[in-house]
């Protein structure tokens, strides 16, 4: 019994960092309606930030968000404004335009594969950092240290993200240009810098669960991958476009992935995992915590 | 000489090239190239009929060559079955298969159809890789499965030349583009593209979109199959990562989508672009630049998409109509 509670314990801290990992696609959803494929390439380009940044200037591995926030948003930012405007320019009156969604998929393959080509395939961990395989005991229960900071981290962002849309300005304009660009644009609203911001913000959180990451998990060039097919399931059972159905829909993941193996051979929670997103997008394609309409 | 001699004149120039061209590439690599080169332009051009005509954007066909390849390899291995038996009843399979795949996905709009159908293969995948026995028929899981080269002959779809593998894979292709051909001009080509240009307009119209994309489906899974069967002919051995992967049913809808998808030349076109590229960039980088081919792809797409939305086939259509129009017009010349 304790077993059990000691792996949802554990599947609820590392489900809420898949959370945190799938948060920004769920804000870039919300108001670009575009499903983005290369997420879990900005991941893997957040990861590599981070590892840099800690490893070049020797600081904690937690201290290097400062670093790594700002430049992933700056990375998405041009990102969205250079190569994904374009498309949406062109493609006007679509509300979903599918044409964004390939060049996404064609965005991560040119992310991996330039980090593979610059930074080779080799796994890498952070050396001698402070958080590397630190346990809390906790009544009678290993709990990792670097995973509950992690949880912290992703509690802390989400809350931030939604304090951020709901009270701030720009936050008020980017929910209004989700609802509708066309009267947002009308009422004096640059949708396009909207746009902007909103992949920004997507990439950094993306920064953010990299950071969280690198103190236990390897850095190489495919690790996006692991994250994208994930981050796809977690915001679609949580509900497309809901910031707090993100890390709930993380956290079902996670803990069927650490609870699973309990009762079943562990590669058939992947399955499992597959078949309640599947079951989700038949009865309710909104998701588990979604509304109807988008925010 | 008139418009339509010159255009088929010119089909027919191309294919007598394709057929001669296994005399002219006696390097046993490049033919291999050449046959991985129809193998996807069969590929894109079955995906084409649900992804190009149908509007939706599948990303899971790789399950289809999976069933394909297993259905004819288990058959072959533990009954004796001959493979071109083991293509049609995958085939059979796979119809299944996609029609229950596609009964629920597609009422779903764009992104989630995608995301659907890649949750189904990938959901497949991990379960044929968990299966060692699946009732009486042994799958062996991760390991895959091997087939001896004992008895090479064309009742048993296996050569030690790459010659023959060219010939069949080249008349399936042939095959499909006929049929591309047929169902773009038939009155269930006009239903699907009508369906997946305006779904409601189409409905008001009269048109069963959703049944007619079942249909698209079925053939197109049907298809697919028979090349999974080929696959697992030529390379001899399957498993789980390589037949079911991801990066298939990636790769089909890069092609479909560069060269053009909706049209009939375009997967053609794009595998004729991107295969050699992928191929030789592995063959001539592959230890110094890893991953370069893909890079081209990402880059390739990205630009294509942006400057050319209906894929490269539209500049090349033109330019070969600029061609066809210049030499009717002028049928002194051409002699």
């Amino acid at each position: 019994m304790l077993y059990v509670l000691e792996d949802t314990i554990n599947g609820i801290l590392i489900g809420s960092i898949y959370g945190l990992t799938a948060l920004g696609l769920t804000v870039i959803f919300g108001v670009l309606k575009v499903i983005n494929f290369a997420h879990g390439s900005l991941l893997m380009v957040g990861m590599y930030t981070a590892y840099w940044a800690v490893v070049l200037t020797g600081i904690h591995p937690y201290l290097a968000l400062i670093i790594v926030a700002p430049v992933m948003y700056f990375f998405g930012y041009y990102l969205q404004n250079i190569i994904i405007k374009p498309i949406f320019k062109a493609e006007k009156d679509v509300r979903e335009p599918i044409t964004v969604i390939i060049v996404t998929t064609g965005v991560w393959y040119v992310l991996d594969n330039l980090s593979l080509l610059i930074f080779g395939p080799q796994y890498r961990t952070l050396q001698d950092n402070p958080l590397r395989g630190k346990m809390l005991e906790f009544a009678g229960m290993m709990l990792s240290i670097p995973k509950f900071w992690g949880f912290v981290i992703a509690i802390v962002t989400a809350a931030a993200v939604y304090w951020f849309f709901q009270k701030t300005r720009m936050g008020r304009a980017i929910r209004a240009t989700s609802l509708d660009r066309e009267s947002a644009s009308l009422m004096g609203i640059n949708q396009y810098r909207i746009y902007n911001v909103a992949f920004g913000i997507g990439t950094a959180i993306a920064g953010i669960a990299g950071v969280t990451l690198v103190p236990f998990y390897n850095v190489f060039p495919s690790v996006g991958v692991l994250f994208d097919i994930k981050g796809f399931i977690i915001v679609v059972l949580g509900g497309l476009g809901s910031i707090g159905g993100a890390i709930l829909g993380g956290i079902i993941v996670g803990v069927i992935e650490s609870v699973g193996p309990q009762f079943m051979a562990a590669t058939w929670t992947e399955a499992i995992v597959y078949g309640l997103f599947l079951m989700v997008l038949f009865v309710k394609p909104s998701g588990l915590f979604g509304v109807k309409y988008d925010w | 000489m008139t418009r339509e001699k010159l255009q088929s004149l010119s089909l027919v120039l191309i294919g007598v090239i394709a057929f001669g061209l296994p005399l002219l590439v006696r390097s046993p690599t490049y033919l291999h190239i050449l046959v991985l080169l129809f193998l996807y332009a069969y590929l894109t051009t079955s995906w084409n009929l649900v992804g190009g005509f149908a509007g939706v954007l599948p990303l899971g066909h790789s399950t289809f060559v999976g069933i394909g390849a297993y259905t004819s390899t288990v058959l072959a291995l533990q009954y004796g079955v001959s493979p071109w038996i083991g293509m049609i009843i995958g085939g059979g399979l796979a119809v299944i298969v996609g029609v229950l795949i596609g009964l629920p996905t597609f009422k779903m709009r764009g992104a989630y159809f995608a995301l659907a159908t890649i949750a189904f293969a990938e959901g497949i995948r991990v379960m044929v890789e968990n299966i060692e026995y699946l009732g009486p028929f042994k799958l062996n899981g991760p390991r895959g499965l091997q087939i001896p080269p004992l008895n090479t002959g064309l009742a048993n779809f296996m050569f030690a030349e790459k010659e023959p593998y060219y010939y069949i894979i080249l008349v399936m292709l042939i095959a499909v583009l006929a049929l591309t051909y047929f169902i773009s001009r038939s009155k269930l080509g006009y239903y699907l593209s009508a369906g997946g240009e305006e779904p409601e307009a189409a409905m008001a119209l009269g048109v069963n979109v959703a049944r007619c994309k079942l249909i698209a489906m079925a053939m197109s899974s049907f298809l697919t199959a028979l090349a999974g069967t080929f696959w697992a002919q030529f390379t001899l051995f399957i498993h789980p990562k390589s037949v079911m992967s991801l990066d298939i049913s990636f790769e089909i809808a890069f092609i479909a989508l560069i060269g053009g998808r909706g049209s009939i030349a375009g997967p053609v076109l794009g595998a004729i672009i991107l295969r050699p590229v992928s191929d030789l960039c592995r063959i001539y980088f592959g230890d110094k630049l890893p991953g370069l081919h893909l890079i081209i792809f990402g880059v390739l797409l990205i630009v294509v998409m942006i400057f050319q939305p209906r894929g490269l086939q539209e500049p090349l259509t033109k330019l070969y109509n600029r061609f066809l129009d210049r030499f009717a017009a002028q049928p002194d010349r051409i002699r």
